[in-house]
């Protein structure tokens, strides 16, 4: 599958956070509308940086980064919004409202696209309610639907934050180690689900993983970051064993041979 | 102060509490009293007090929840929470019966002086309280709900309000008791209600009238404080 259309163009881009050496420094890196982007590298090599870069929540020092043909930090506030709110995100620790039940989770990612007054009230339209409801069913909670999300287990509890970022519309989703708090059974579910979502709707995905096996077995593309720079970009199956032993050397946190043992596959696991 | 002083005082304050008992508990008006039987008056200066610690407390949870929000540091700009912190910071630094004493002066004698002085109390102390509910919210969820381009009404009314909610009820409940109390000594500044009576009645120096009202005070705040137990269990 070939993409031809850039959803996120990036050039020249360094980020630094204080006069240390920069966080992040990549020259050009351009990723296709609908890709499955994964992001690998060992923990402070810029994963997190580089997505919150694309969401415009953190500033590059230098260089661009444009998503849609729009630079977010040029741009007009409107447009800026406009665009920022097609921009999902799904977190590590998921970032639900725990007092609130999975609709209401839900609806809150239509938020930015309502009218401001009724949803203050607690209104939501119709078509709000459409929306959310669809993005429920597709990550199949309508059982739990009315039930708070502190309720529900850590695999659940994603699937209510993918649920919320497709109710954005998004044209991109940005998973930040999506699965790096649940359990093997768990990864392997709401990795599916992410995949299914995003081929779907061909949004763009850019996800950070921690395992880099599971980005090999998920990812159409792999991108991989070491001291904030940007050291592999191909597809999985150019990933050897060897790339990624020079990758995350002076990082033996990893076991790289294998995928730790799954103890229960993703099909039996209760939606 | 010394202790001949003390000792001496004894047989001072056994007087005393034999002034005030019995309570006066007499209905019939006659005219050798200064004022009215203080269990004609009760129920009426009763309403009055609960009206001036309802009202307050209701002004003053309305502003400290405004206040709260903007003055809770994880919610608005340095420049915004900072001054609002100051100004809850002075706000609860005078104490209830002097602000009390100076609306009386400023707008008159009555309940609405007490009104006054209750809600301005409330804000300072609540305003606080709220704000660092507000302040223990993950920053997480606000970032989620901004993801969603939600604005700041919206990210308050969805990332912050349930979960702070519960507290900001108990915290409320918690202040209109307080209030109650409060409002009762109030009318030693002139204040109408329940402490004006008593220091009506013990100037004229009827101390039975007094312990009376003295009773109807305790009975009312612990009214007060097993209705508020019972909605705090409600609630929960």
């Amino acid at each position: 599958m070939k993409k031809t259309l850039t959803m996120i163009n990036i050039e020249y881009l360094e980020v630094s956070y204080g006069r240390k050496a920069p966080a992040l420094s990549i020259d050009q890196l351009q990723i296709g509308r609908g890709e499955h982007v994964a992001v690998i590298g060992p923990s402070g090599a810029g994963k997190t940086t580089l997505l919150r870069s694309i969401k415009g929540y953190v500033r590059p020092s230098q260089g661009k980064i444009e998503v849609a043909g729009v630079n977010l930090w040029t741009a007009r506030r409107r447009e800026q919004r406009q665009i920022s709110r097609r921009l999902g995100l799904i977190y590590q620790q998921f970032h639900l409202a725990p007092r609130l039940t999975v609709l209401q989770n839900v609806l809150c990612g239509t938020l930015g696209a309502t009218s401001r007054w009724r949803s203050l009230l607690g209104c939501f339209s119709a078509e709000d309610l459409r929306i959310a409801w669809s993005a429920i069913r597709e990550v199949g909670l309508q059982e739990q639907v009315h039930q708070r999300a502190d309720t529900l287990s850590g695999g659940e509890q994603q699937r209510v934050a993918v649920a919320r970022a497709l109710a954005q519309q998004p044209s991109v989703i940005i998973a930040d180690e999506p699965v790096s708090s649940l359990d093997p059974a768990w990864t392997e579910d709401v990795l599916k689900l992410i995949a299914t979502v995003q081929s779907r709707h061909d949004v763009t995905l850019v996800m950070s993983l921690h395992q880099p096996h599971l980005a090999r077995r998920f990812a159409e593309r792999v991108l991989a970051l070491r001291n904030g720079r940007l050291v592999f970009d191909g597809p999985p199956s150019a990933l050897s064993d060897d790339r990624l032993e020079e990758l995350y050397r002076g990082n033996n946190v990893i076991s790289l041979d294998r995928a730790p043992n799954t103890t229960r596959s993703a099909e039996a696991t209760p939606a | 102060m010394n202790v001949t002083n003390l000792v001496r005082s004894g047989p001072r304050i056994v007087e005393f509490l034999d002034r005030m008992y019995p309570p006066d508990l007499a209905w019939s008006d006659d005219e050798t009293r200064p004022f009215a039987p203080p269990l004609r008056l009760a129920a009426g200066v009763v309403a009055v007090t609960l009206q001036i610690s309802l009202l307050g407390t209701a002004l003053g949870v309305a502003v400290a929840l405004l206040l709260g929000f903007l003055g809770a540091e994880n919610l608005t700009p340095h420049w915004v929470h900072h001054p609002i912190k100051i100004v809850l910071a002075l706000l609860r630094s005078i104490p209830v019966i002097l602000l009390a004493l100076l609306f009386v002066a400023a707008v008159g004698l009555g309940a609405f002086p007490g009104v006054l002085a209750i809600a301005i109390h409330s804000i300072g102390m609540l305003g606080k309280l709220f704000a660092e509910e507000c302040e223990s919210v993950s920053g997480g969820l606000w970032e989620a709900m901004d993801s969603s381009g939600a604005n700041w009404l919206q990210k308050v009314r969805y990332a912050i309000w349930p979960q702070v909610a519960p507290q900001i009820n108990s915290l409320t409940l918690f202040r209109l008791e307080m209030n109650i109390r409060d409002s009762a000594v109030l009318g030693l500044v002139g204040v109408a209600g329940l402490g004006l009576w008593i220091e009506n009645y013990r100037r004229a120096f009827d101390y039975a009238s007094v312990s009376t009202m003295v009773i109807v005070t305790m009975l009312v705040v612990l009214a007060v404080d097993q209705a508020s137990f019972l909605i705090q269990r409600h609630l929960k």
